[in-house]
């Protein structure tokens, strides 16, 4: 009993522990993916009955039969969908950041109940503004084109990163400002010189969130991207599945593994953009 | 200052809820009384459901088209089954369907007691098209609860007894009887379960399935619907699920708990993976599940079988995809041509080669059966097809909410009677109670 409880007292013995613990936690959250990616190297029709990761008989051929599609391939599809993602982060970064500005820095009529009324659209379910969208943009002829996914973003329509930013910015001492407009700064300049730098943390979050939800948005595309030249990568995923008929599960696990490169990527240069912000932000 | 803010608020939302929409009429119908026929030029819209195989099939047929009409265009529009359903809902409230869109006969009065669906049979009427090749009671299928054609069925799916063959000869009972009832299904199950290897049921429990009870109805002679109301009596359903609760009580099933997490995917159910001896799957799906159980259970074979029959016939339902005409379509003449050149075009339908069901046009039926090049599942598929046609089966015309109000409810009865101990006599009348409030507010 003594020994055990010396035993159990030694911090080597108490690490490996913990980080067994830790790496049991980390293959359980990771298995579904390193399953995918295993699956992605079987056989399609071997893709189902076995819950290894590893594959039996190895095989690309899904990666060079997801590549092709019909008279398309997914780098079409890559690149529609980089073009609309990378769109939709700048809207969002600078439209919801400028609002955010308008919000937490500028004095104006009826500024409590337009903040108000921009809280209560985080409310609405996105069903319901579906439809009346959809009509805006079908009369606008803007069907079949990228406009109904970024035009949006760049009008600030994304209230939770206005909100996200109007809290952040809040905690900025007007000091800075007061500074900065003895200087000559007005309020494009505090805004952009003084605002925009010490926000990076928030604009990282924002363009964080905006490119995830962006790259893996299926509604919007589906309704508004119809031919397949414009389709974006989860739309060109979905291409090889149906309910009623014969789905192509290995192409489908192939490409998705390509599919979450860019969105890993991103994640990594955003996170060390969080960090850089909070650490040269000289808040702390 | 609060209460003035959640006044602007609760404005604005109204406006944003109800407001954006009013430019577009939805219901009106210019169109009404078209008869198809004019100068065939310009583009067309067309939508289908399907993945990769079925894209290539239906742009193959597209070409054909665009070919033998020189002056015409087509813009293709595809997507999953569900997803392709979530995008019409969207489109047919806005009044922007293609012009040649895709049906099936469970949704079609979803849309056609809207008013966005033409009637074709002035189409037909005027010769622009034509289909005297199809069957009556297939095209039947196409009717709204008015009876009008809204719908011009191109493609019959039917359900099926999906048997593991390879299993049940190791087990030492075969195949059902010819003409097997539901008492004679249930025999041949419990025969077989000794036999089979271990932790492999004979049936998928089958009490939450609609499709086994549309099934069943059929074959008792009861109808499913009366106009927008259940139409089968609530005997009827007890005695379904008491046979499932017999048959799970003697362990020949699959556990609840197994069957309400099998996917719903034919690749990923347990049939397809030489899990269990046999199950209801479509026709049609034939070939993908055997192409599983073929990297799976390498050597083991599937075949399907009709349904089992009843007193009152067979116990088959025809479900049927087709082509529908909106009201809002702009080139109606181009339409109608499409949708007969799909119908009639020999070349087209071996192009097509019943990628979504099996062909309605007898004549191209019998083509494609006349192929010695027909692969063998496909063979398979377009055999027991034409069986069921035979023997004439029961046309269900869906109501609207068909969908959305009883598949769901039917799977939460059956479970409340596995997992929550409800009699099923209980379980019955509440699915029935809601079902039809439902329906009657749809």
């Amino acid at each position: 009993m003594i020994f055990g409880r010396r035993r159990s007292r030694n911090p080597l013995v108490l690490a490996l522990a913990r980080h067994a613990l830790l790496v049991a936690i980390l293959v359980v959250i990771l298995y579904p993916l390193l399953w995918m990616v295993g699956a992605s190297f079987r056989p399609s029709n071997e893709a189902f009955g076995t819950l290894s990761v590893l594959p039996g008989n190895l095989t690309t051929e899904n990666y060079v039969e997801g590549w092709s599609f019909g008279n398309l391939n997914f780098s079409r599809f890559f690149l529609n969908s980089v073009v609309i993602t990378l769109l939709a982060v700048v809207g969002n970064v600078v439209a919801c950041s400028m609002a955010a500005y308008a919000f937490a820095r500028l004095t104006f009529p009826f500024k409590k109940t337009m903040f108000a009324l921009m809280l209560g659209t985080m409310l609405l379910p996105y069903h319901v503004t579906l439809v009346p969208q959809y009509v805006l943009f079908n009369e606008l002829a803007w069907i079949n084109t990228i406009l109904p996914l970024v035009v949006p973003k760049f009008l600030a329509t994304d209230a939770f990163f206005i909100f996200l930013m109007v809290q952040f910015i809040r905690t900025l001492p007007h000091e800075l400002d007061d500074a900065a407009r003895m200087d000559g700064c007005g309020h494009i300049g505090i805004f952009r010189r003084i605002v925009l730098p010490l926000s990076i943390p928030a604009l990282g979050t924002t363009a964080l969130f905006t490119f995830i939800s962006t790259w893996n948005d299926f509604l919007g595309p589906l309704l508004y991207l119809v031919r397949p030249e414009t389709w974006t990568v989860a739309q060109g995923l979905n291409g090889f599945l149906d309910a009623t008929g014969e789905s192509a599960y290995g192409p489908l696990f192939a490409m998705a593994t390509l599919s979450l490169a860019p969105i890993v990527g991103f994640f990594l240069v955003a996170q060390r953009l969080l960090i850089e912000g909070i650490a040269t932000s000289g808040l702390k | 200052m609060f209460t003035r803010s959640l006044a602007a608020c609760a404005l604005a939302l109204g406006l944003l809820a109800t407001g954006c929409a009013g430019g577009t009429s939805i219901g009106a119908n210019p169109n009404e009384g078209a008869t198809g026929t004019g100068e065939v030029a310009g583009n067309l819209r067309m939508s289908w459901w399907g993945s990769g195989p079925r894209n290539e099939v239906t742009n193959a047929v597209i070409d054909l088209f665009k070919a033998a009409h020189p002056g015409t265009t087509v813009e293709g529009e595809s997507a999953d089954f569900q997803a392709y359903f979530e995008r019409l809902n969207v489109q047919a409230s806005s009044g922007n369907m293609p012009c040649v869109t895709q049906m099936q006969g469970r949704q079609l009065n979803d849309y056609t007691t809207k008013n966005v669906l033409l009637d074709l049979q002035p189409m037909i009427d005027s010769g622009a098209i034509d289909v005297s090749d199809v069957p009556a009671e297939v095209l039947d299928t196409g009717r709204g609860l008015d009876g009008k054609l809204y719908m011009i069925p191109y493609g019959a799916a039917y359900d099926a007894m999906t048997v593991n063959r390879t299993l049940a000869e190791k087990a030492g009972v075969g195949l059902p009887p010819e003409g097997y009832d539901w008492d004679a299904f249930a025999d041949w199950v419990t025969r077989a379960q000794p036999g089979l290897p271990e932790g492999v049921p004979a049936v998928n429990l089958g009490g939450s399935l609609p499709n086994n009870f549309i099934s069943y109805a059929a074959g008792r002679g009861e109808s499913l619907f009366a106009d927008r109301q259940l139409g089968f009596s609530e005997d009827l359903l007890v005695e379904f699920w008491d046979m499932w609760e017999r048959l799970r009580a003697a362990g020949v099933t699959t556990t609840a708990e197994a069957t309400a997490e099998e996917p719903n995917q034919t690749e990923q159910r347990y049939v397809a993976q030489g899990r269990v001896l046999v199950d209801n799957l479509p026709g049609n799906a034939l070939t993908p599940a055997q192409k599983t159980l073929d990297g799976t259970q390498p050597g083991q074979q599937l075949v399907t079988l009709p349904q089992p029959k009843g007193p009152a016939g067979p116990g088959n339902v025809l479900f049927t995809s087709g082509f529908s005409i909106p009201t809002n379509c702009d080139n109606i003449p181009t339409a109608a041509a499409f949708v007969d050149f799909w119908m009639n075009d020999d070349a087209g339908a071996k192009a097509f080669l019943s990628a979504n069901g099996a062909v309605t046009n007898s004549r191209h039926l019998q083509q494609q059966l006349d192929d010695p090049n027909l692969p063998a599942l496909k063979r398979a598929e377009l055999d027991l097809y034409q069986r069921i046609v035979a023997q004439n089966p029961v046309s269900v015309v869906y109501p609207p909410g068909y969908h959305a109000s009883f598949e769901g409810a039917f799977v939460r009865a059956y479970e409340s009677v596995v997992f929550g101990g409800t009699s099923t006599r209980d379980a019955a009348r509440a699915f029935i109670t809601e079902v039809n409030a439902a329906l009657a507010t749809t």
